[in-house]
């Protein structure tokens, strides 16, 4: 599914990533964790196609092709997803219309119909339930007025309509309360499946206690220092980033 | 309807009047005489600096007879809607002091004032709350002539009455000059809702004097969509304890077309409350204009006023100008002031972007979106759904958007 290899790159003239090797196989949740100025974003945006980050070396395959040479929308079509750490509001934008601009947008590329307004209530209205989303959210401007928490569910919501391939979720537990949190990952855990992989980025392992990956690594300093499985994170979490920041490299 | 000879602006004043009660003669010649005197406004003319129409003051305009502003809506019992020409025949006393509510008019309202030959009065007596919006559209007839038009409109809202007003401005030919007052005099605890659309392709320079009493409240929406040269001029003067005012506007500008809005509002009366936000889109060579001012009296304590300018410049030779500004002379007041001149979100770009959508639709989704914040805060669903339908069909794309908000 997603093959990265060797992948440097640079922010404004700065080394932010270092070389990260990283495999994700379809059906497998692989857990991203670091601290702060660690490089996780970064590695987000850079899969996402945000303008601002240069690669300058090594590639990235996603499903055999050259993800880096694809415009953003084109990453989304071919079924990428990435989950926002800090959502943008759109004011005027409603949520609805704008979700299933990106819903038909991604079908018109795969040579698929698009989706009439009455399918699309339906899809919109059962996918809103799987993450407790109200009615009266889907209608509003997008992430407009929206609580930390409501975006983030927002964010899962859109995920659970445009059922991507790869999902990438960069912090998605950050600014959630316990409650919001398992809603969240109730939702994710919901859209994991074998054709499915899903990168989870985040700072913390509680999030991990809900969203169990099958592989965890580590990344401090733009650099993978160790990959394990989900006893990784637990150990992290006792010892700290301290213990493992001295770690060699693999 | 004659066609009377092509005459300059000011060369059309007449150096007597003779028609008319003696107080709209009197008040005719004072706006003939300032006009004489201070002639139309030049490029150091400070509110016409980036406004050039030298070529308006020179060139040469048959008037347009029967220029009076037709009703499109039922008029509701108890409203009144008459001819000013009529009213001025029958009942001249009815007007007296109602048709210079904002002082000696100067400049293009001087003129208006000097030479208007019809209009409409509406009256909303004490009282009526008027739930349907009565309409109004001013549209010149489609002929190649040169001509301008002076329509008038005069409302009158009386105590504790309501009224929505939504005034279409249409006009396919560019070289017709539509010169406009519209006077509004709100009496204690009145309110109004003002739509404005101007969908005018041709020139207008277009005047609104609010007069407000006390506890009352106006709310102005105007939609403008190009022109080869607009100037739109709103004035509130806040003169009762407690009135407030929301002045709002949305502009799109492309192709050679320049839109100047000006905005003042005097706050005269302590605890009153304005708050204006005017947003626009400028592409090509399109010029935008905006200058607000509010001024705040020495006595207006407790006032609360709010100015916003919002521009989005869509290429490297659009243009905009703008310049809010407050004077105040009280000192327990409450005022901001802001501008943005800038180009669409690269954050909102890059989510829309990152969900498929591609970057020209998502452009115009942007485009738009920064509009309809304006938009929909016009209360009455058709207007709102027309100003819509009307900015849709002039941003790239807009059939893909509609339904956006």
């Amino acid at each position: 599914m997603l093959k990265i290899e060797d992948l440097h790159v640079e922010v404004d003239g700065k080394p932010i990533l270092k070389g990260i090797n990283l495999e994700v196989k379809a059906g497998q949740v692989h857990a991203i964790m670091g601290p702060n100025g660690s490089g996780k974003s970064t590695l987000a945006y850079v899969l996402a196609g945000r303008d601002g980050y240069e690669v300058t070396k090594g590639r990235v395959l996603y499903k055999g092709q050259d993800l880096l040479e694809m415009a953003p929308e084109i990453r989304a079509a071919e079924g990428l997803f990435l989950g926002f750490q800090y959502p943008v509001a759109i004011p005027g934008v409603s949520n609805i219309y704008f979700l299933k601009a990106a819903l038909n947008a991604i079908r018109k590329h795969r040579g698929e119909d698009p989706l009439d307004a009455i399918d699309f209530m339906k899809l919109s209205k059962e996918k809103a339930a799987l993450v407790q989303l109200p009615d009266e959210l889907t209608k509003r401007s997008v992430n407009d007025g929206f609580s930390g928490g409501e975006k983030k569910r927002n964010e899962i919501f859109q995920m659970a309509v445009l059922e991507p391939s790869l999902a990438v979720l960069d912090e998605t537990d950050s600014g959630l309360d316990i409650d919001a949190l398992k809603v969240v990952a109730e939702g994710v855990n919901s859209l994991r499946g074998p054709k499915r992989a899903m990168l989870v980025i985040t700072h913390y392992q509680r999030l991990l206690d809900y969203i169990v990956p099958d592989v965890v690594h580590v990344l401090i300093d733009g650099q993978i220092v160790r990959t394990g499985d989900k006893d990784l994170a637990k150990q992290l979490e006792e010892e700290g980033y301290a213990e493992v920041r001295d770690a060699q490299p693999l | 309807m004659t066609k009377l000879s092509r005459r300059t602006l000011l060369g059309s004043l007449p150096t007597s009047f003779e028609t008319g009660p003696e107080w709209l003669r009197a008040l005719r010649g004072r706006a003939a005489s300032t006009l004489r005197e201070q002639g139309l406004p030049t490029k150091r003319t400070e509110a016409w600096r980036f406004t050039p129409i030298r070529s308006v003051a020179n060139a040469e305009f048959s008037p347009e007879e029967g220029s009076a502003p037709s009703l499109t809506s039922p008029v509701p019992e108890g409203v009144t809607a008459r001819s000013l020409r009529q009213v001025l025949q029958a009942e001249p006393t009815l007007l007296e002091g109602l048709l210079d509510l904002g002082g000696t008019p100067t400049h293009f309202a001087a003129l208006n004032t000097a030479l208007f030959s019809d209009g409409l009065w509406i009256d909303v007596p004490a009282g009526m709350a008027i739930e349907a919006p009565i309409e109004l559209v001013h549209a010149l007839p489609t002929s190649s002539e040169r001509s301008v038009a002076y329509p008038r409109v005069l409302i009158t809202v009386g105590d504790g009455a309501e009224l929505t007003l939504v005034e279409t401005y249409a006009g396919e030919n560019a070289g017709q000059l539509t010169n406009s007052v519209v006077e509004v005099d709100l009496g204690r605890n009145a309110k109004m809702n003002h739509a404005r659309v101007h969908e005018n392709a041709g020139l207008q320079v277009g005047r609104v004097d609010v007069r407000q009493d006390a506890d009352s409240n106006y709310r102005s929406t105007v939609v403008t969509l190009g022109g080869a040269l607009l100037r739109f001029d709103v004035r509130c003067l806040l003169q009762g304890k407690g009135a407030e005012c929301q002045l709002d506007g949305a502009y799109l500008i492309d192709g050679e077309d320049l839109v100047d809005h000006h905005t003042l509002v005097e706050h005269q009366a302590s605890h009153c409350r304005s708050a204006q936000s005017y947003r626009g889109i400028v592409s090509g060579k399109g010029t935008a204009v905006f200058d607000g001012i509010v001024v705040v009296h020495r006595d207006a304590q407790k006032t609360e006023a709010h100015q916003e300018n919002r521009n989005l410049l869509l290429s490297e030779t659009a243009t905009v100008h703008t310049k809010p500004h407050l004077e105040i002379d009280a000192d327990d007041v409450v005022c901001s002031h802001g501008v943005t001149v800038g180009s669409l979100d690269e954050h909102q770009l890059f989510y829309l972007r990152a969900r498929g959508i591609p970057e020209d639709l998502a452009h115009s989704m942007l485009t738009y979106a920064f509009l309809e914040s304006i938009v929909e805060r016009v209360s009455h669903e058709p207007t709102r759904a027309r100003m819509r339908e009307a900015v849709l069909t002039r941003i790239p794309h807009g059939d893909d958007v509609r339904g956006i908000a």
